[in-house]
């Protein structure tokens, strides 16, 4: 809502600056979003009188003027020819800036010294353009006075941000109410007097309400003899001020009285309203009707249509029709001032999508009680304007509404409520400020009317935010609340989600976050099969773009994509993961399931190159490591990492899937070069993603922590040869399968395969750590122990003892 | 046998001053006095002499064999002190090149203020909740009081999944589903993801909020504001201003938009206050009855307040970032900063 300072000032007399009342507003819950000074800057253009004109003696269209500002007389030179010796003009004196950035500078022009300009219309930024300069009314203000205080142009636009719930405040008397019940002053409601004709006008036109629950109350008015013509100045000034653009005279009226009164009102061309009557009903479904903006609407059986004796001339409320708008010809008036459902006009204004000024007062609720106000008002300015007669008596279907119910109202719960003091005659005080009918009850509450054009107000809370807005909420103290001690920590699954994602950190991990939405194509660029379950997405009914349509079943799509834009950018080695929700269809169930989950990339330079590392490259058991710091960490046992049904974004010789016992909770391996194509990587990329939910579940909180063994060890080493496809873990297994309590540690610490290893096998080196709890063991028990492991080796795998 | 003892004491002796090196002066340890030693052979042929030689010469040998002992530790001690000497004298490093250290990992700045906002109102005995993103319309709207076809619902352009499911526009919804799962007294903060389909430079279609929720006895709107106050103090500094001023939201009466003192310019306004001085952060209010009515609450006995925030926003204000899509961009180079 925009709305002007001097505007405002026409309804209450206020003292505060423009400054002051933009703070009062907004703390009042009227927030000023912005605010321009209109004329500021322009003190040093100031209205002068010419005494002296002559001909420029070196140029034929300039003349050189001597120019009273009201303290001296200066010297001008000027190219206009629409003025005389005599008149009063503006003047841009040295220093002046106009609009443009354009500074006024002593200057020669022809040999002659110009010490200001006389100013036009267009310079001065106050129309599009002009002829000559502007030549002011003589005696308009003492010279020097700067011109838009003289032309009273000087002036500050408010722009309001207005909450859905302050319908009252849709105008300019609005928020002047509001402003004069913060002050404590009386707001002065603009003056009307309507002159009425000898024609009646029931004996011109008839109206018929046929819904009167969608339509409460229809009121208009007739003026003949009209004559259509541009806006006034002032008209077409305010209109721009505020936003709108002028169209005639008539037209103009009804919006400005709008923006004043917050009534929205529509002027037929009464000539063209056949059998000059109204009917106000709902459309017929599929009824044909075509608006001013010349689209052709298909109605339905819910829209409220205005009519005359044959079809719709107005889509009530939202916008008139092209059949009868008024035309430089009308002559006659009807001038319409409703008031319609709000919910209806809703409706109608969704379904056409036709947002208007009008719609959107009617569907916040307008003050039903304003209706004819409004409509005398517009009709005696369109006399005033546009000349004509208006008919006698206004016609003003209406029914009387219910009056509004009281509400209950304890004062001392507002101030129990919002934490204040006040006295109840102070409260009291506010509510009658607000036009509310106030009277007291016998159990010491209030019984509170509150005025129609406060349809917010419905409830005793409704009172109470009135209190503490008008006491204003800076009077409101901060303090502690008095509150029963209650004990919570996180939740098990907020806590493991937080130590995963600091450990993910901590293992030089950076995090990301993608959109949850994603493309459709996304899973076809993963090379999933068309039944894998990743492929079935939760789909927005209304997208902003395809490539944000779908809810993500996977989170790989993302990291890839961001993958290959950071190495775009030539940021290469990369070590990312994200940790978020996906979102799955829940069968048979109303609510998707959203589990939690982990995905994660390393690619590049294992650990950034530099002056003392040799540049390696991150290879499978970097991705792999970062999973088994997490497992081990969570205390998840009885992992096995599955080659034989690898996914399908995965290379299949580098990656496999991670089971806990028969749970699969995850999967780890090489981007799938036609995949890492499909996303436009360039280098090989390696990839883990993790349910969390299933880690959260296996995870053992509990560690059982063991004392260390204060024996001496002893350590042997097995190079063992095995064939190429036998996973090494096959080893570790088969050794710890012996169950020797004295082995403290198993680990492969090599794999060779080259020189001295026949082809199609690996040389696996094992070093195995022997130590007692009870004693320190003798080097025969050592023996012994070790022998029966690579009789073991051998006897199960089949291997060869280097 | 005495000059046989006095010649092998001379003789070690003089090994010892010749010899270069502990491990010189080891050998020599073992070639007299270990098990097979010179001096220890003699030691052993002590058992042939008479018994009245026996302690003269027994004394001998010892002294002999202390003086070889003491003087080959002074030796020892005294190679090794020169081995270190010359390690100190000889090993050197550029202490100006680079460490070597682990690459380092960072969290994402929204994670960063989720968990740094989580943990003042963990101070304050608020516990973390959490609720769906994919939400159901009745949860969303309905029970905050956002009627259907109501105008409130055009202040959040929402996204629709299908049989009244959505996007959810807020993390409001959480308070509803807190508060039909336990009775008051109610204290928590809930984080989460939420949406919005508008985009543009300072819209983004997904980010973040954090709701928070208080329901007890008494809690008046004072208690908002001090709640608020502390909480933008230990988040923004402990002079930092705070401002509520009136607003509207379905599912609070009264209801406040907070405002801060601009913390770019200190309230002298600046372009990122828009010259106002001050920056709104967070949207709060009393908790409606409406809503109390929603999750059968009686509304006479109980008071709450409840209140909103945007992550990004926050973000942006901490870190000084102009342009939100910049969160979402996930570029390293921006990242790693945090």
């Amino acid at each position: 809502m925009n709305v002007t300072y001097n505007w405002l000032k026409e309804f209450v007399d206020f003292e505060e600056t423009p400054d002051e009342l933009a703070a009062l507003m907004t703390m009042l819950g009227l927030e000023v979003e912005s605010m321009e000074k209109i004329g500021e800057g322009f003190d040093d253009v100031v209205v002068a009188l010419v005494e002296e004109k002559q001909q420029h003696p070196n140029a034929d269209k300039l003349s050189v003027c001597r120019v009273n500002n009201g303290k001296e007389v200066l010297e001008i030179v000027c190219g206009a020819q629409n003025f005389k010796q005599g008149d009063t003009v503006v003047l841009a004196q040295i220093g002046a800036v106009l609009p443009g950035d354009f500074k006024i500078k002593r200057s020669k022009i022809r040999g002659e010294e110009s010490h200001g300009m006389l100013c036009s219309e267009k310079e001065l930024g106050l129309a599009e353009d002009s002829i000559g300069i502007i030549v002011l009314q003589s005696g308009i203000a003492p010279l020097g006075t700067p011109v838009f205080n003289a032309l009273g142009r000087k002036d500050t636009l408010f722009e309001i941000g207005l909450t859905p719930n302050r319908s009252d405040c849709l105008s300019a008397l609005g928020i002047a109410r509001d402003i004069a019940a913060k002050l404590g002053l009386k707001l002065k409601y603009p003056h009307t007097k309507i002159v009425e004709g000898p024609v009646m006008v029931e004996s011109i036109i008839s109206v018929t309400v046929n819904n009167t629950e969608l339509c409460p109350r229809y009121a208009a008015r007739y003026i003949s003899g009209c004559t259509i013509a541009p806006s006034p100045d002032w008209l077409v000034k305010r209109l721009n001020a505020i936003g709108i653009r002028s169209i005639n005279n008539v037209v103009d009226i009804t919006n400005i009285i709008m923006m004043e009164l917050g009534q929205p009102l529509h002027a037929f061309d009464c000539d063209r309203l056949s059998g000059k009557r109204i009917v106000v009903r709902t459309a017929e479904e599929g009824e044909l009707f075509t608006t001013l903006d010349n689209q052709q609407r298909v109605l339905t059986s819910a829209d409220l249509v205005i009519c005359d004796a044959e079809r719709p001339v107005a889509l009530a409320g939202v916008m008139g029709g092209l059949n009868s708008e008024i035309e430089m010809l009308t002559t006659s008036i009807l001038l319409e001032s409703a008031f319609f459902n709000p919910a209806a006009i809703r409706k109608t204004s969704k379904r056409t999508g036709l947002h208007t000024e009008s719609s959107h007062r009617f569907e916040r609720g307008i003050d039903i009680d304003g209706v004819t106000r409004a409509l005398d008002r517009a009709a005696s300015l369109i006399v005033d304007l546009a000349g004509g007669v208006i008919a006698q008596g206004c016609i003003d279907v209406y029914s009387g509404m219910s009056e509004r119910s009281a509400i209950s109202f304890r004062p001392e719960k507002a101030n129990e409520l919002i934490g204040i003091s006040l006295e109840r005659n102070a409260i009291i005080a506010i509510l009658i400020s607000l036009e509310c009918v106030v009277s007291p009850c016998a159990d010491g509450s209030v019984s509170v009317i509150p005025p129609h054009y406060r349809i917010d107000i419905e409830r005793e809370i409704d009172l109470i935010e009135e209190i503490a807005r008008l006491n204003g909420y800076d009077n409101i103290p901060a303090t502690m609340p008095v509150a029963r001690v209650v004990s919570d920590r996180p939740t098990r699954h907020q806590e493991i989600e937080k130590q995963v994602r600091d450990l993910l950190v901590s293992s030089g991990m950076t995090e990301i976050i993608n959109f949850s939405f994603t493309s459709p194509d996304a899973s076809s660029k993963l090379l999933l099969h068309k039944d894998d379950t990743r492929c079935t997405a939760i789909k927005l009914a209304n997208p902003l773009v395809d490539e944000q349509s779908v809810m993500r079943t996977t989170l790989l799509p993302g990291l890839l994509e961001t993958t290959a834009r950071n190495m775009n950018f030539r940021s290469i080695d990369l070590k990312l993961f994200e940790m978020r929700r996906i979102y799955l269809p829940g069968e048979g169930e109303e609510m998707p399931h959203e589990p939690l989950c982990i995905v994660g990339a390393v690619t590049g330079s294992r650990d950034g190159s530099g002056w003392s590392r040799p540049d390696e490259t991150v290879d499978f058991y970097d991705a792999k490591g970062i999973v088994e710091t997490v497992l081990n960490f969570l205390d998840i046992g009885g992992i096995s990492w599955i080659t034989e049904t690898p996914e399908s974004y995965f290379h299949p010789g580098k990656s496999c899937r991670i089971y806990a016992g028969r749970e699969y909770i995850g999967s780890v391996g090489e981007i799938h070069p036609t995949v890492q194509k499909n996303f436009e990587i360039e280098k090989s990329v390696y990839c883990f993603e993790l349910d969390f939910e299933k880690l959260v579940k296996l995870s053992r909180t509990k560690k059982t922590i063991s004392a260390p063994s204060r024996f001496p060890d002893s350590t042997r080493d097995i190079a063992i040869l095995i064939p190429e496809e036998l996973a090494a873990n096959k080893i570790v297994d088969c050794i710890r399968a012996e169950k020797i309590k004295e082995i403290e540690h198993v680990q492969i610490f090599d794999v060779y395969r080259g020189k001295g290893v026949p082809e199609g096998h690996k040389s696996i080196a094992v070093r195995i750590r022997y130590r007692s709890y009870e004693r320190t063991l003798a080097e025969e028990e050592i023996i012994s122990l070790h022998k029966k492991i690579i009789s073991s080796l051998i006897g199960k795998l089949q291997v060869i003892i280097r | 046998m005495r000059e046989q003892l006095e010649q092998l004491r001379n003789g070690a002796l003089q090994a010892i001053v010749k010899a270069s090196g502990v491990e010189q002066l080891q050998g020599i340890r073992v070639s007299l006095l270990g098990r097979k030693g010179e001096l220890t052979a003699l030691m052993k042929s002590l058992g042939s002499l008479s018994v009245e030689d026996r302690p003269i010469v027994g004394q001998l040998v010892n002294s002999v064999r202390d003086e070889i002992e003491s003087a080959l530790c002074a030796a020892i001690n005294s190679a090794e002190e020169n081995v270190i000497s010359a390690r100190l004298q000889s090993e050197r490093v550029d202490t100006s090149l680079p460490g070597r250290y682990p690459l380092k990992g960072t969290k994402h700045p929204v994670s960063l203020i989720i968990e740094e906002i989580c943990s003042i109102f963990a101070g304050l005995g608020f516990a973390v909740a959490e609720g769906p993103e994919i939400e159901h319309d009745w949860y969303n709207f309905e029970a905050l009081n956002f009627p259907p076809e109501h105008p409130a619902r055009d202040m959040q352009d929402t996204f629709f999944v299908e049989n009244n499911l959505l996007l959810r526009t807020h993390t409001s919804p959480v308070q509803i589903r807190t508060m039909l799962k336990q009775k008051p007294p109610v204290r928590i903060i809930a984080p989460g993801t939420v949406y919005r389909c508008d985009s543009d430079a300072t819209h983004s279609p997904m980010f973040h909020q954090i709701e928070g929720l208080m329901v007890d006895t008494k809690v008046t709107f004072s208690d908002l504001k001090g709640i608020l106050t502390v909480f933008t103090n230990q988040l923004f500094g402990q002079k930092t201003g705070v401002r509520l001023r009136p607003s509207y939201f379905p599912f609070t009466e009264p209801s406040a938009e907070v405002d801060i003192a601009c913390v770019i310019c200190g309230g002298k306004g600046c372009r990122v206050c828009k010259n106002s001085g001050w920056l709104e952060i967070l949207g709060a209010g009393m908790v409606d009855p409406e809503v109390y009515r929603h999750v059968q609450y009686d509304a006479e006995n109980i008071s709450g307040f409840a209140f909103g925030m945007g992550i990004e926003r926050i973000a942006m204000l901490k870190y000084g970032i102009s342009d939100m899509r910049l969160l979402f961009e996930n570029d390293v180079r921006f990242l790693r900063q945090f």
